[in-house]
């Protein structure tokens, strides 16, 4: 995936994804490279989530009076 | 009297001494009247048989001159001195000998207080509807003042006491003292000159007038009206003690502040040092106090802030979290559902594809005829005796042709 990829640009994509694919309007071969897609789209925002997650610890760690 | 003129053919001309006895004469027949004035140059000799003095217009300085028969003058036993005020009763006279125009008294009394009231009562009431008295004429004294003018007697107990008031108060005061005549008849001129040089003073921020107690008399000049007119026109504030607390002369009324006593002026015109030095400290500490409440006040905010900072942030990833794990979910079953609706939609073809296969008809009754693997489309194609397979619709059996 893009380095220039953005949370929020993946996550409306994933979304848009799912939209396709629930409707059922994708032909059988388009609709298993579209899972694929979203399969990685969503590892990519878990990351995303994840890595803003440990930051907030870390930066909460740092920020906390020595004793 | 008669009085003869000399006749000099058509001009008539009288002797010094027919013209003197015909003014008298005439000036004789005038009335009696008052004539107030203030007595200067008051001549009394043991041996003369009068008492001479000049009656003089305080106003304008317009004089007259007055004989009173020693006698007469005694028996009042006034013991009058130059510059008091007199009503004089008497009558228009000329002393025929030298020409001298005065006044022959008969009687004279001391300007009464009554008069002096009632005058003063009428110079109050005028200078007040010239609005000299009003309230928002007054101006505040200042509450530091850089110079002091004080103007009193040259060994006033006044003085004392707004020095020694002053200097304890607030020793660095700058205090110039204008000494001059309080009373008498030049004390209100050398007032309001006293008034006029302490003006001239740099940084002369207040004026104080003090005199001690005394007669009414004594403080009439406080009510003059030069004086007064002095006061209310200055150019920097004026505070008043004259007198005592029950004495209001004029001055009072058109100063900016009227102290009861020199030392109450005193402690007017200079506040207390030590008290001004006691409410900076106290002002000082509050504003300190007040500072520190407000950066704890800021600092308690700031760290509300920040506490509130980090659990908003994970609330945000966690929402995030959340709604992808629920995306991630409907993309899990995306695939199989696609993969179940094609199956359905399979299964619907096959359904409808059976529907159009042969057995349904051999199920409405019909029969397929085969012999070994070919269809019998024909009866011409068989012959009597020959085997043949025929199939219905729930199974198949052999047959032998006739």
């Amino acid at each position: 995936l893009s380095e220039e990829l953005t949370f929020e640009a993946a996550q409306k994509e994933l979304d848009q994804i799912v939209d396709r694919l629930e409707r059922g309007q994708a032909p059988l071969d388009e609709a298993l490279a579209l899972w694929q897609r979203g399969e990685e789209l969503y590892a990519f925002c878990r990351a995303k989530l994840d890595a803003a997650h440990g930051r907030i610890e870390e930066l909460a760690r740092a920020a906390e009076p020595q004793s | 009297v008669k009085v003869e003129a000399l006749d000099y053919g058509e001009r008539k001309v009288y002797t010094v001494s027919s013209f003197n006895r015909g003014i008298a004469d005439w000036l004789s027949r005038l009335p009696t009247v008052w004539v107030e004035g203030e007595v200067t140059e008051l001549r009394r000799h043991d041996r003369w048989q009068s008492v001479f003095f000049t009656l003089k217009d305080p106003g304008d300085g317009a004089c007259l001159g007055v004989t009173m028969p020693r006698g007469r003058f005694d028996a009042l036993r006034l013991d009058l001195t130059d510059g008091e005020r007199v009503h004089v009763y008497g009558r228009p006279e000329l002393f025929e000998q030298r020409g001298d125009f005065r006044l022959r008294a008969l009687t004279l009394e001391r300007f009464g207080l009554g008069d002096h009231l009632a005058r003063l009562e009428r110079l109050k009431t005028k200078l007040a509807a010239e609005g000299l008295f009003a309230e928002e004429r007054k101006r505040p004294l200042p509450r530091l003042p850089r110079r002091i003018g004080l103007v009193t007697g040259n060994d006033a107990a006044a003085k004392r006491d707004v020095l020694a008031t002053i200097a304890a108060r607030f020793p660095p005061a700058n205090i110039v003292v204008a000494e001059t005549y309080v009373q008498g008849p030049r004390a209100a001129a050398a007032v309001v000159a006293a008034m006029q040089a302490l003006c001239e003073l740099p940084e002369l921020d207040v004026i104080v007038i003090a005199r001690g107690g005394g007669s009414f008399e004594d403080l009439l000049p406080f009510s003059d009206e030069r004086l007064v007119r002095a006061v209310a026109a200055c150019k920097v504030p004026v505070v008043t003690a004259v007198g005592h607390e029950q004495d209001t002369p004029l001055c009072d009324l058109a100063a900016d502040r009227r102290a009861s006593t020199p030392t109450m002026a005193g402690k007017l015109v200079v506040p207390e040092l030590n008290e001004l030095l006691e409410r900076l400290d106290r002002s000082r500490e509050s504003v300190a106090a007040g500072v520190r409440r407000l950066v704890e006040r800021d600092a308690g905010r700031l760290e509300h802030s920040r506490a509130a900072l980090r659990p908003a942030l994970v609330r945000r990833v966690e929402r995030e979290g959340e709604r992808l794990d629920a995306t991630h979910e409907r993309l899990r079953r995306a695939p199989a559902l696609a993969v179940e609706r094609k199956r359905a939609a399979l299964e619907q073809a096959a359904g409808r594809l059976r529907a159009l296969s042969p057995r349904s008809t051999l199920e409405r009754g019909y029969a397929i005829v085969r012999r070994g693997s070919e269809l019998v489309r024909s009866v011409a194609v068989v012959t009597p005796g020959e085997r043949v397979d025929v199939e219905l619709g729930d199974g198949s059996f052999g047959a032998r042709v006739e």
